[in-house]
């Protein structure tokens, strides 16, 4: 278990600040954040290498806030794999264990055994990042913190290290933070996703949570929502609290969502997939029904992504390519665009 | 002319002129100590069968030298250390301090010493109670090399603790070391180059003292010392046999650096 607690963190100029959150034993998480964010910060705050200015960090339920590094049991692998250049692949593997069987297993499991002789300024970044992986593991650390280590991987070499490191963490239980700047490697991987951004903590909660429910703006263009539209929450059209049925508006488009926000200005935010396209309006339990003119078709594999103007607010949807052939869509084309009200997220 | 020829032409004369200013000073700087060489370097190896006082000499230079450089380096590489990886207030005032000895001119480091160190001086006299007698002493040599030499020694030092990414330490740490564990197991390997070069720069500034050991302790005479006094009693005919075998000294230090320091052999920072 990895617990923070209003910590807050400084490394030169750049500081974490009252950065709380918790990945439970045995759960995935995840943190995501731009560049900048603190994402290598909080790891190494974690782990020992930062110190704590306030707060309090918690790992397996124990204190370590003022622990040394080498007692806290934990791995850590950064995106620069940082091996020790004066020694050998096998002598970096082992660095941590005196059990060589062990060493032997990451090996074998990370497919090292041709580079065990290398000299480690030989190896190719994704090399390096291999051992630097079977490095930490090798020391059977319950807790494992990832600085984006699948960045310098080509395709197939991280297909072999997620699955490993995923193999791994089922195998021994083992806690897992992962920084990526990737949502969709987030989602892929994470029980947990913590958002960071200039050092605070945005919003945290199962990937599908962050996804469909962003907590702001923000939130939500960082994690590639493809629609973001400013209005404002005009009134409750029915019930109370979160249930109620509000209206919002943005220059011509009025959307019915399903939220608590207050009346005033807000952000509307829609997945491109949660927009069905027509040619006319039929009845349907979708309360968004937006009449639209296609300006832009972008065929990507499966699914085309089609941008309209919608009463002059730009929306953008997925469907599947041979739906958009069907359609017969094409850039002047009117569409209907509808979605449930529950498909609009307001922040 | 055209402009472009014109000014093809001013390059090569620049080229010309800066050539002929760089050759003159590589002469300036290599043919004294040539010449030395060339015209008394076998009369100053034939003088060290000869000359005792002159082998004497010789050897209390070549051990005070190590003796001052290994002293030096027990207290130099662990304040190069922190230099260089610790932030705390007053590291400027202190980095800028150890490069006071380097600038004051060596005669007065010498007196600074004597006026810190001499037989009328509190802590001379609590060292002379304790049996140990700095001026007039081969202590008193190594302490003046300390002094005029450490200092460079701290600096090379620093600089090669700066090239080792301290997160290879803080990986070290990960990975179950402790503190002391991961610069021995890590940093000082790879640090090791350039602290070896560090040691021999400290060395070989040791040798050479001449100012301070003079006034801190004329006897016994080190061969800079040697040197100087049989230039001023017998002229420069009897100085030049010590002062060529100086020079050869001088090119141990300066070999076994070129060789540390030789580009295929410098320590890169990796990441």
């Amino acid at each position: 278990m990895i617990e923070l607690d209003r910590v807050t963190a400084a490394v030169g100029d750049f500081a974490l600040r009252d950065v709380s959150f918790r990945v439970d034993p045995g759960t995935y998480g995840v943190v995501i954040g731009p560049a900048g964010s603190g994402k290598t910060t909080l790891l190494e705050t974690i782990a020992g290498i930062v110190p704590v200015r306030s707060g309090t960090v918690r790992l397996r339920g124990g204190d370590v806030t003022h622990q040394a590094p080498e007692l806290r049991r934990i791995g850590i692998v950064y995106q620069h794999a940082y091996l020790f250049p004066h020694l050998s692949v096998a002598d970096n593997v082992a660095y941590g264990t005196d059990d060589r069987a062990l060493a032997a297993e990451m090996v074998e499991r990370f497919r090292l055994g041709a580079l065990l002789d290398r000299d480690v300024q030989s190896l190719s970044g994704g090399e390096r990042q291999l051992v630097a992986l079977a490095r930490a593991l090798a020391t059977q650390p319950d807790i494992l913190l990832l600085d984006e280590p699948f960045a310098a991987l080509d395709p197939r070499t991280r297909i072999v290290a997620r699955r490993q490191v995923r193999v791994l963490h089922a195998e021994r239980g083992m806690t897992v933070l992962h920084v990526t700047h990737d949502f969709a490697e987030a989602g892929r991987l994470g029980h947990r996703v913590v958002l960071l951004e200039h050092g605070r903590v945005l919003q945290m909660g199962t990937p599908d949570d962050v996804f469909r429910r962003p907590a702001s703006a923000a939130v939500a263009e960082f994690i590639g929502a493809e629609n973001v539209v400013l209005g404002r929450v005009r009134g409750v059209e029915a019930g109370d609290g979160a249930d109620r049925v509000v209206e919002f508006t943005s220059g011509g488009l009025t959307l019915h969502a399903v939220s608590d926000v207050p009346e005033g200005e807000a952000h509307a935010v829609i997945r491109a997939d949660e927009i069905a396209l027509s040619p006319e309006r039929r009845e349907s339990s979708m309360r968004n029904q937006l009449d639209a003119r296609v300006v832009e078709l972008a065929p990507s594999g499966v699914l085309t992504y089609v941008t309209m103007d919608a009463n002059g607010v730009e929306l953008v949807a997925a469907i599947t390519t041979r739906s958009a052939e069907d359609l017969g869509l094409a850039p002047g084309r009117d569409v209907v665009a509808a979605l449930k009200a529950t498909a609009v997220h307001l922040c | 002319m055209p402009r472009a020829e014109r000014r093809r032409g001013a390059q090569r004369a620049a080229t010309v002129v800066t050539a002929a200013f760089a050759s003159l000073l590589l002469l300036f700087l290599v043919a004294p100590l040539a010449g030395i060489v060339g015209g008394w370097g076998a009369a100053g190896v034939r003088a060290l069968a000869t000359d005792a006082e002159l082998r004497a000499s010789i050897w209390l230079t070549l051990v005070s030298a190590t003796v001052a450089t290994l002293l030096g380096a027990a207290g130099g590489v662990p304040l190069a250390y922190v230099l260089s990886r610790k932030r705390f207030r007053g590291r400027g005032i202190v980095a800028a301090l150890l490069d006071l000895p380097l600038v004051v001119p060596h005669p007065v480091a010498g007196i600074a010493l004597l006026l810190m160190l001499g037989r009328d001086t509190p802590l001379g006299k609590a060292l002379l109670a304790a049996g140990l007698e700095i001026t007039g002493s081969r202590t008193g040599i190594v302490c003046a090399m300390m002094f005029v030499s450490a200092p460079l020694l701290v600096s090379a030092a620093r600089e090669a603790f700066d090239r080792v990414d301290p997160r290879l330490e803080a990986v070290a740490r990960t990975l179950g070391d402790t503190p002391w564990r991961a610069v021995r197991r890590v940093t000082l390997p790879l640090a090791g180059r350039g602290l070896v070069a560090a040691g021999v720069v400290m060395w070989a500034r040791a040798i050479s003292e001449f100012g301070a050991i003079v006034v801190l302790t004329y006897n016994p005479k080190v061969a800079s010392v040697l040197s100087y006094e049989r230039f001023t009693a017998f002229g420069l005919k009897s100085a030049l046999p010590v002062a060529a075998v100086l020079v050869l000294l001088a090119l141990v230090p300066i070999t076994v650096l070129r060789t540390v320091y030789s580009p295929d052999s410098l320590p890169e920072r990796r990441g």
